[in-house]
């Protein structure tokens, strides 16, 4: 505290951040510090060191994860705390979600470099842009205030705009950023629509000082329910407005319509930070809002979650299955995906006590999450290896023979494509089974019955892919030349496919 | 607790695993190292697993023995019907993998590798103990064979593996759905789902949801092809590489009866009200619908896969029965009948791709005199035909005739109908011997005859079929080989599933519960 502004204030006194609380942040605050070495790189460093760049981005995100796990840190989260007056508060299984987060910007990096340096694009800005969303991304999963909310989201949303348009020479990658923008643009909107209506018609409620601070509005809300009149309407638009803006980053039907479009332009190192980062960021902040403020509308927001969750699945998986573009079809099975999270999240709202192999829903959703990521980077490295004449046109057919080309592109294929369709053992089908628990534990019939329906249609596509690089001959038997896989690929194959074996041990023992 | 047996299943379990393992990724071995390694993860088990089997004792207090940790939480141990289950896969394997390293394929480390993962999750399924492990070999198990089937198959083999992949992966989600649904109504955690807790922990339960029954039986029913959802069935079979065939057909399916009979028998109330009904529809048409189907086929692997299924029908049978009337034989005769059913389809694959390898056929109009130029084929195929249409001496003749004899208390029209599928079986069967063997030679086998001569059966198909049929013999004359550790557990299933059915509200039963 500085005792010089303290004096001018006595409010600045109250609110005004503690030492601890910086603390709290430090692994954000350090990520954001990445950032700006990079481009302090990029201006600084001679040509010939320019490697430094996107190796000092990964050494410090692989020291943040090591803090993020250090338990004994200030930084670790113990009982619930609010920080900064109430902006902040880690109320989720905290080291999880940054690891989410960091493993995700990790990987994206390792993926990125090789791919910009082949289409001569910078490769010093990329890492900036994709700390800085990161650092927002971390701080928005513990937002505690509309404000801090709202701005961590909008830093990320404009941070991803450039990352997804970042190919200024393809029109598919500025046609993605642009539809990007356009759909973003609309969601943030709702988003401060909801919140102003929030705000305002909660301010009045006695005793609430702050309506935009979570656990104000939770009081509020739980307060209100009580009242014959009940919860206003316009508080409810609010809400709805508010859910609506989240489901959007999370691409929860109706608003994934943007997904296939934009992940399919994108620069997949980018696509894929999308669907990892991006998909994290709004399942946790929509865990955040219902079982948090929103908490009080259970029973009102608990079946629209879960019709939902049915309505996810099954636009992903029956959108998955007439797709023939592979970046396009892992879109929509990640609109699948994002189906299982919404329904353990739908899990956390009825049975907050329901646990599925002693894990809470709020776990299950970070591991669902973590296995999710081991998939999606696995595929997305077999395609970042892979030569195309553009990034955005990667149909089924251009995986012919990618087995007698390069084997280990095909194990990367085989391991994340199996563990994203949940083939046992792989982390993938762990997930999805304790997700599967969770529903019974909650009694959700008709939603476990449809889950259990699209893990078969997903089967399907999911091996209609393999098929292709597995199985099926060239054309006219062309022996295609093999392919040079880097050791830095095959290491990172190699890796991500032990986790999505040795993850599901890890999450059951 | 003496730990040696222990040690000994998980072993049983890992090693064919590890050793497939090591063929996938080292897939430059050479030849004859990678041969000598398969066939140590084939024979391993099959060594381990009949010792385990004759270790495994009806004294102990406990229905699971040699129990251990496992990885991922799924706890190894043997019940008494897991026993001779996981004893007949392991012989069943050997036979397959004598097979398989007779063949000459493509990307052979890789074929005998995929085939030992097959092997090692179809012994994880009645290794373990833990319901959920149980699924999760199964799941492991099967996605070689659609692999396998994909690659390696022969003719059809695309439409059959996707047709195969489509309704296993529905019924496996249908019957994950009951059994998770199933643990949690028990009571019990998911991580300490063990068959005996479950099932114990549904007899106290107040509440088990309708549907469960229904999703247990039809999802498992579904991977054990029970009418009409057997259709994947015959053509996967056909389809697939014959030792693919044989474990699968021999084998894996029987994860089906034995979930179902563990879960739903014995705790969900299968055999009663509506659902009761269906089942014994199901079952009988298993027996007639499918004979029929068997009796038209022209085609030996056909014949041999369709009639794979048609035998389900009297097992099926016995389990109804024994939830119908509360007497143990049913079950009894069903139990025996997994295990002798196992070996002698397992050897009928086997020789049928015999007849095959030497003909370049399996049309039954393409074949005949066989007798005169393969005796000893000729002599093992009448065997194993005989086997498995439940002659005196094999194994399947306790079998069926005990499935017989569990139903004197039921109508008479469903004697009558079970008696004639004695006769339907005799049929088909006996057809496909004599157009195989007998009679005169078609004119396209003499002049593949006189341009390529083929020998009798060489040592390695002897062996396989050997073991297999000496297997059924061993236990068709010392019957209690099996049913020492089976009558266990058939009687503890007996008494749940009246208590179930009968006595809904009432608390535990007094005797001290075994798990």
């Amino acid at each position: 505290m500085i005792p010089f502004l303290a004096n001018i204030d006595p409010a600045f006194k109250v609110l005004a951040p503690r030492a601890a609380d910086w603390l709290t942040i430090l692994p954000e605050i350090a990520v954001a510090a990445l950032a700006l070495v990079s481009l302090l790189q990029a201006i600084l460093l001679p040509k010939p060191l320019r490697w430094l760049i996107p190796a000092t981005a990964r050494a410090g995100l692989v020291l943040v994860i090591a803090m993020a796990y250090t338990t004994a840190g200030p930084w670790a989260p113990k009982n619930d705390v609010e920080s900064f007056a109430g902006l902040l508060r880690q109320d989720l299984p905290f080291a999880g979600v940054r690891l989410v987060f960091l493993a995700s910007a990790l990987l994206t990096s390792l993926l990125a470099a090789r791919f910009l340096r082949e289409r001569g694009a910078a490769i010093a800005d990329y890492h900036h842009v994709l700390l800085v969303v990161t650092a927002a991304f971390m701080l928005l999963a513990q937002s505690n205030h509309f404000v801090t909310f709202f701005l961590a989201l909008e830093t990320a949303a404009v941070g991803l705009y450039v990352l997804v348009g970042y190919l200024r020479r393809s029109e598919a990658s500025l046609e993605a950023g642009v539809k990007y923008l356009v759909a973003g643009g609309l969601s943030s909107a709702l988003l401060l629509m909801g919140i102003v209506l929030v705000y305002g018609a909660l301010g009045s409620v006695a005793g609430i000082t702050d309506s935009l601070n979570f656990t104000q509005i939770g009081k509020a809300l739980s307060a209100q329910v009580l009242t014959p009149t009940g919860i206003s309407p316009l508080t409810l638009v609010g809400v709805a407005l508010i859910l609506g803006g989240v489901a959007f980053k999370l691409g929860a039907f109706p608003f994934h319509a943007w997904i296939p479009d934009v992940y399919q332009g994108a620069p997949t190192p980018t696509t894929a930070f999308l669907a990892t980062a991006s998909k994290a960021a709004g399942a946790f902040t929509l865990l955040v809002l219902v079982t948090g403020p929103f908490a009080a509308l259970a029973p009102k927001l608990a079946p629209v979650l879960a019709i939902a969750a049915v309505l996810t699945l099954l636009a992903g998986n029956l959108g998955a299955l007439s797709a023939t573009d592979v970046k396009r079809t892992l879109a929509l099975s990640g609109v699948s995906h994002a189906g299982f999270i919404l329904a353990a999240v739908t899990v956390a709202v009825i049975a907050p006590e329901a646990t599925a192999y002693g894990y809470t829903a709020e776990q299950v959703v970070v591991l669902y999450l973590l296995a999710y990521l081991a998939g999606t980077f696995l595929a997305s490295q077999a395609l970042v290896s892979l030569p195309a004449a553009a990034d955005h046109l990667r149909p089924h057919l251009a995986l012919r023979g990618l087995l007698r080309r390069s084997p280990s592109l095909a194990a990367a294929l085989g391991f994340g494509i199996g563990s994203l369709a949940g083939v046992p053992p792989s982390v993938g089908f762990i997930a999805k089974l304790l997700v599967l628990a969770l529903l019974v534990k909650a009694k959700l019939w008709w939603v476990l019955g449809v889950a259990l329906v699209c893990v078969a249609i997903s089967i399907h596509y999911y091996f209609c892919i393999l098929r292709e690089a597995v199985v099926r001959p060239t054309e006219d038997n062309v022996e295609l030349a093999p392919l040079e896989i880097s050791f830095g690929a095959r290491f990172l194959i190699g890796a991500l496919a032990a986790a999505t074996i040795l993850g599901g041990l890890l999450i059951l023992n | 607790m003496d730990t040696f047996p222990a040690t000994l299943l998980q072993i049983t379990v890992t090693a064919p695993i590890l050793i497939g393992l090591v063929l996938i990724a080292g897939r430059s071995l050479p030849r004859s190292f990678a041969s000598g390694f398969a066939l140590g993860g084939f024979a391993l088990p099959a060594v381990l697993a009949p010792w385990l089997l004759v270790l495994w004792s009806s004294e102990s207090t406990t229905v699971a023995q040699f129990q251990s940790t496992g990885l991922w939480g799924f706890n190894f141990g043997l019940n008494g019907l897991s026993a001779p289950l996981l004893a007949m896969t392991a012989i069943v394997g050997l036979a397959a993998g004598i097979k398989a390293l007779t063949q000459e394929v493509e990307s052979r480390n890789t074929y005998l590798g995929l085939i030992l993962f097959m092997l090692g999750g179809t012994l994880g399924v009645f290794g373990t103990n833990h319901i959920i492990g149980f699924y999760f070999f199964h799941e492991f198990a099967l996605i070689p064979t659609f692999i396998l089937t994909l690659f390696w198959g022969g003719e059809g083999r695309r439409p059959a593996a996707m047709q195969m992949a489509i309704y296993l992966t529905v019924g496996a989600m249908a019957s994950l759905a009951g059994i998770l649904i199933a643990i949690d109504a028990s009571g019990m955690g998911f991580a300490q789902a063990n068959f005996g807790d479950v099932a114990h922990g549904l007899q106290s339960a107040n509440h088990i949801p309708a549907a469960v029954g229904a999703l247990v039986l039809f999802g498992l029913g579904t991977l054990a092809s029970l009418f009409p959802f057997h259709s994947w069935a015959a053509p996967g079979y056909s389809a697939a590489p014959t030792p693919v065939s044989m474990i699968h057909a021999g084998a894996l399916k029987k994860f089906g009866l034995y979930g179902i009979i563990l879960v739903g028998l014995s705790s969900l109330d299968i055999t009663g009200g509506r659902l009761g009904d269906w089942f014994l529809w199901m079952a009988v048409a298993n027996v007639v619908v499918v004979g029929f189907i068997c009796i038209a086929q022209r085609d030996l692997k056909q014949l041999v896969s369709w009639s794979s299924v048609a035998h389900m029908g009297p097992i099926f049978l016995g389990i109804w029965v024994c939830g119908k009337s509360g007497k143990a034989d049913g079950l009894d005769a069903a139990a025996f009948l997994m295990v002798a059913h196992g070996l002698s389809c397992a050897a009928l694959f086997l020789l049928a791709n015999a007849v095959r390898t030497r003909t370049g056929t399996y049309r039954l109009d393409a074949l005949g005199g066989m007798a005169s130029r393969a005796p000893i084929l000729a002599a093992l195929f009448i065997a194993a035909t005989m086997a498995s249409i439940g002659l005196p001496g094999f194994g399947n003749f306790w079998g069926e005739i005990g499935v017989f004899l569990s139903l004197r208390d039921q109508s008479l029209w469903l004697q009558a109908i079970i008696a004639s599928s004695v006769v339907i079986s005799a049929v088909y069967a006996l057809r496909a011997v004599a157009a195989t063997f007998f009679g005169p030679a078609s004119e396209s086998l003499e002049k593949r005859f006189a341009s390529a001569p083929f020998g009798d059966l060489g040592w390695a198909e002897r062996t396989a079929v050997g073991l297999l049929l000496l297997a059924s013999m061993a236990i068709g004359f010392k019957p209690a080989l099996v049913t020492k550790s089976t009558n266990e557990v058939t009687k503890l299933v007996t008494t749940y599933s009246q208590h179930n059915a009968k006595a809904p509200a009432k608390a535990v039963p007094a005797q001290p519960v075994k798990r």
